[in-house]
């Protein structure tokens, strides 16, 4: 075994030029998986973790008629805090929101925006809710900078906000924009405005109420009381989920299609080291070679294309994927508007795990890609390929 | 001499037959890879041409400023002229009128009373007029669950979910309320002629698709449109050729100064678009460039195999006194043959696999159940004019240079020593 | 001769004085609401494109029943509300159904109009919802008015507080603002064409404006009224809707 990797080895480095080509080929396959799949769980790992930090933390508990996507159902979904979170809150362990429904009337039109009250103390979020603690004549507030752009309003900005309050009564109040934050998650941006959430209670008569309750522990999520519901990290990002899925199908298409490419050489080379090499071959079945030890060299010296890969990949790929990883990679575009957590740089993750499948695939199939060839040699007549005849 | 060339590839199949296999299978590679990009960046954007962005989509300047509030009060009147005027215009475009609205559904018990309602999105497109192609384009055929296509006017299509939660069956009718041109509050009866499923979730919560004759009839909007969408006629969204148009279009409106006066978009003016077309183009090139670098890589290893597998050959035809540089240039020439000939049939091949990508798509959806996001569950391809040309580059500069280099080794070969060679 | 004036001056403003806001507030909603009444107006929208008038009947009976039939243009010919205490229906013909709308429907606007279908519904008096104040006086165009400020008494008005201008005189309204609870302007109407109808004044236009929107309000014209007539009780069920 010894005796046949050292003589592939020697092989390997006599052919020149033509292993270092197919090293290169095969080298990029390597960096490439590995990056393309990094990226993703790298854009995955980040679009989670802005999600727990900007909007739904380890888990929520939403009021039972709490619907997303329903804007009608935001008027009937508030409910008093159950007791249990008292204690918690305290501890900065949760964070209950308020959503109420409202009018936004920047330039004298008319708007639909969910006002959401936040304590500007609150810590479990990174919306800056501090900027909140004022004084002024008006209500602060803090709205994302996709709604600052849509609404053409920015920082000190006066403007109405219309809402009712639990009995139906109009009212009004000036609101001055206090910040402008960014994130990188439109859900929580898109035609909202934050106020103190004090305020809000107090402006709509629902003291104490809450439409959602963020918690810190996935713990306890457990057990809502009745009218609450219980909805987790995995309910919260199944659409992250979903979108590493469908990038994932189509990346896997790119895949296989760089490394049939990277095959394609192996292939070619090891067809002619058989065809050129008949005499060697007669040689080592002279002697006393099985004609499967022959097959086996052949293999290995084909497989050790993989291997040497596996070095010059890591020459260059190790400086460049770990400078992607510190650098990110920075989208050519703003990324605000995809209406889901993706940031403008996103910074490639790498696991091990990913770097020894990648390896293993890799290897796996240039063996048998080495392989295939090789085949030939165990019908070859060895006293003709002896004398160099070509069969 | 060309010919003499050739009659010795196509005569000694081992000069021929791999090489070529190798410069086709590569170029077919190379080929296939760009259109499969191409059209996997494509998809996206294709699916929100059709159900909302249109190639390009013209509307009043008053309606584009508020365009996400789908302000159809200031929605295009006599849309009919427009709309001839932009296909007389415009040949290459196939123009199409939709309304976008909002409003609520509410179904009737037995004595008439609300029995349940809903709030839905809409689309008013030609479903009943499949001529004008919206059936096709929203590709409604095949996302019908239950039931069919609407077939006669006041029949609508509704989200499957949606008509569930209604508690409505085919042929049920329902109330749609609506709002106005005018701002009236508006009701109109439609008959339930089918369920849909687009597997996006915008798209299925709560849709209901009909026909704008009847949604004209149901908001007053007697010959207005909220939107004019213009599709290329091959069916592709062409960046460059769109903005163009957009600005000559509105370019020729310049100095009218009405509120309503239209204004053309292209997709890539539009919302987000933009960056996701730019983004598009971007990662195409980058993955076409790497592809190409591989490819050429491969076919130079190639070129130099093929010198190789040749070696004895040219020992011998060097000893019976053909120049060096003769039998250089014939190698050269004949590995030009061969990358002619593998670029051609790799790119044919790489064409026809990426035709049939094109055709019938790789359905993914199956590994994305449930998605929630406005992401094509079918892969397809797309054939450019790129792809045609894409294949040479690697096809044949790198098998000539291949061979070029590996050639270099006949000019050291020593005369004296050829027998000797030959004979080992 | 002077004290004599001075003496007429006292017992004029006297008799100001002694006329408490609620007095005012009171013979205001005795002018504006009668048992029943039947009226035939039209509604000017001016909306951002067109402008269209809406013609429609009236029959009401107090304030808590209500039936208008739209009569012009043919789009909203044979449309027919039904008001009853808290509920409201509108018929459309094209789909011959008779929808209840709730909650936000409510908040739509009446037919583009400034005036939501819930500004209609509020039925009581002004003296029910508001407790009300005399601040001032106004002259406005050549009537002479006293300002009234009204706060809310009970928690479920859609406005929180108004300032009303009554005619000093006729008792009628002639300009109504109303706010938010924190004092945001949101609405606010003028009346004209105050006219002598059956032995009282009462004011045959009225501007509706939305104060946060843009846009040039909406005017609501009445061009016949007669109070205290004979209504069939039949009108005010929902099978007359149909009919």
């Amino acid at each position: 075994m010894k005796l046949a990797l050292k003589l592939a080895y020697r092989n390997l480095i006599g052919a020149g030029l033509r292993t270092w080509l197919n090293v290169i080929v095969l080298s990029f396959s390597f960096v490439i998986i590995i990056w393309l799949k990094g990226v993703l769980m790298g854009w995955d790992y980040q679009a989670k973790t802005d999600m727990k930090q900007w909007q739904i933390a380890e888990g929520q508990w939403w009021h039972e008629a709490y619907d997303p996507f329903d804007p009608l159902s935001i008027q009937d979904s508030h409910a008093e805090l159950p007791n249990t979170i008292t204690p918690l809150l305290e501890e900065g362990l949760t964070e209950p929101m308020l959503f109420v429904q409202a009018s936004i009337f920047p330039e004298g039109r008319m708007q639909s925006v969910i006002l959401k009250g936040i304590r500007p103390e609150q810590q479990l979020f990174r919306i800056p809710s501090i900027q909140l603690d004022t004084i002024s004549e008006e209500l602060p507030a803090l709205i994302g900078h996709m709604m600052a752009k849509s609404c053409r309003l920015k920082k000190g900005d006066i403007v109405t906000i219309r809402w009712r309050d639990a009995n139906g009564t109009f009212d009004a109040r000036d609101v001055v924009i206090a910040g402008v934050f960014a994130s990188n998650v439109p859900a929580i941006e898109n035609a909202q405005v934050y106020i103190p959430l004090a305020e809000l209670q107090k402006m709509t008569l629902l003291t104490n109420q809450a439409t959602i309750i963020s918690f810190s522990d996935e713990k306890l999520l457990k057990d809502p009381p009745t009218s609450w519901l219980s909805k987790d990290k995995a309910f919260l990002t199944k659409q992250v989920d979903e979108m590493i899925k469908t990038k994932s199908s189509g990346q896997t298409v790119m895949y296989i299609i760089l490394l049939f490419l990277a095959m394609l050489a192996i292939f070619d080379t090891q067809v002619l080291s058989i065809f050129r090499r008949q005499k060697e071959i007669g040689t080592y079945i002279a002697l006393g070679y099985t004609r499967r030890q022959v097959v086996g060299l052949f293999t290995i010296e084909g497989s050790m294309h993989a291997v040497f890969a596996a070095f010059v990949g890591a020459l260059y790929g190790v400086p460049f994927l770990s400078w992607q990883a510190k650098a990110g990679w920075t989208m050519p575009i703003d990324t605000s508007e995809f209406g889901m957590a993706i940031a403008q740089t996103l910074y490639p993750m790498y696991s091990l795990s990913l770097v020894f499948t990648t390896v293993f695939i890799v290897l796996l199939t240039t063996a048998i890609v080495s392989y295939l060839p090789s085949r030939k040699i165990a019908k070859m007549n060895p006293t003709e390929a002896l004398r160099g005849k070509l069969q | 001499m060309i010919r003499f060339l050739l009659k010795g590839l196509w005569r000694d199949k081992s000069r021929s037959r791999l090489p070529i296999i190798v410069v086709a299978t590569g170029v077919m590679l190379t080929v296939f890879m760009h259109a499969y990009i191409t059209g996997f960046m494509g998809d996206t954007i294709e699916m929100n041409a059709r159900f909302s962005y249109g190639h390009v989509k013209v509307m009043t300047r008053a309606y584009a400023e508020l365009s996400d509030q789908i302000p159809n009060d200031l929605a295009l009147l006599d849309s009919d002229k427009t709309l001839a005027s932009l296909q007389r215009s415009y040949p290459e475009l196939e123009w199409t009128e939709r309304i976008q609205f909002g409003g609520l559904i509410d179904v009737p018990d037995v004595n008439g009373d609300t029995k349940a309602q809903g709030p839905a999105i809409g689309f008013a497109i030609h479903l009943l007029d499949a001529q004008k192609g919206d059936v096709d384009r929203m590709k409604i055929s095949n996302a019908i669950k239950e039931g069919a296509l609407a077939q006669h006017p006041n029949e609508a299509l509704l989200s499957d979910d949606f008509a569930r939660k209604l508690g409505l069956k085919i042929g049920d009718v329902f109330t749609l309320m609506g709002s106005s041109m005018n701002g009236s509050m508006t009701m109109y009866n439609l008959k339930l002629a089918g369920t849909v499923v687009f597997g996006v979730e915008m798209m299925d919560r709560g849709t209901v698709i009909a026909d704008i004759e009847d949604i004209r009839k149901a908001l007053e909007m007697q010959n207005a449109s909220g939107e004019l969408l213009g599709f290329f006629k091959d069916g592709y969204y062409n960046d460059d050729r769109a903005t163009k148009i957009a600005s000559e279009f509105n370019a020729s409106f310049k100095n009218v100064d009405d509120p309503y006066a239209p204004l053309m978009k292209s997709l890539g003016q539009q919302g987000s678009m933009g960056q996701y077309v730019e983004m598009a183009k971007v990662w195409s090139f980058y993955v076409s460039l790497i592809f190409i670098i591989a490819m050429s890589l491969v076919l130079w290893n190639a070129g130099l195999l093929g010198g190789l597998r040749r070696y004895g050959e040219v020992g011998l035809r060097i000893a019976i006194g053909e120049e060096k540089i003769h039998v250089y240039k014939t190698m050269i020439y004949e590995s030009l043959l061969i990358g002619i000939g593998g670029t051609i049939t790799g790119t044919i091949l790489g064409l026809f696999f990426a035709y049939l990508l094109q055709r019938y798509g790789l359905d993914i959806s199956g590994a994305m159940e449930g998605a929630t996001l406005m992401f094509p569950t079918v892969i397809k391809a797309r054939i450019t004019l790129t792809d045609y040309y894409i294949g040479f580059f690697p096809g044949i500069v790198s098998t000539v240079l291949g061979t070029a280099l590996s050639g270099i080794g006949i000019f050291k070969r020593q005369t004296a020593s050829l027998f000797k060679e030959l004979e080992s | 001769m002077k004290n004599y004036i001075l003496v007429l001056f006292l017992i004029y403003s006297t008799i100001l004085k002694a006329q408490t806001a609620e007095d005012v507030l009171a013979r205001v909603d005795a002018n504006m609401t009668s048992t029943n009444r039947v009226l035939e107006s039209s509604m000017t929208i001016q909306g951002k494109r067109n402008s269209r008038t809406i013609t429609s009947k009236t029959y009401a009976a107090g304030n808590k029943q209500s039936f208008t039939e739209y009569l012009s243009p043919a789009s909203e010919k044979g449309t027919k509300m039904l008001k009853l205490e808290k509920q409201l229906w509108v018929y459309s013909p094209t789909t011959d159904r008779t929808i209840q709308l709730s909650g936000h429907m409510l908040r739509q606007s009446v037919m583009g109009s400034d005036l939501s279908y819930e500004d209609m519904m509020d039925d009581r008096k002004l003296s029910e919802m508001y407790e009300s104040k005399i601040i001032g006086n106004e002259l406005l165009g050549d009537r002479k008015t006293l300002i009234l400020e009204l706060t809310a008494k009970v928690v479920d008005v859609a406005y929180y507080s108004q300032k009303i201008w009554v005619d000093a005189e006729r008792y009628v309204p002639l300009k109504q603002e109303m706010y938010a609870k924190g004092g945001k302007l949101l609405k606010q109407t003028e009346m004209k064409d105050v006219t002598k109808v059956q032995n009282r004044w009462f004011p045959l236009t009225v501007v509706y404006k939305d104060m946060l929107k843009q846009g040039d309000g909406t005017i609501f014209k009445i061009t016949t009224i007669a109070f205290n007539q004979e209504i069939p009780a039949f009108i005010f069920t929902k099978a007359a809707l149909k009919q």
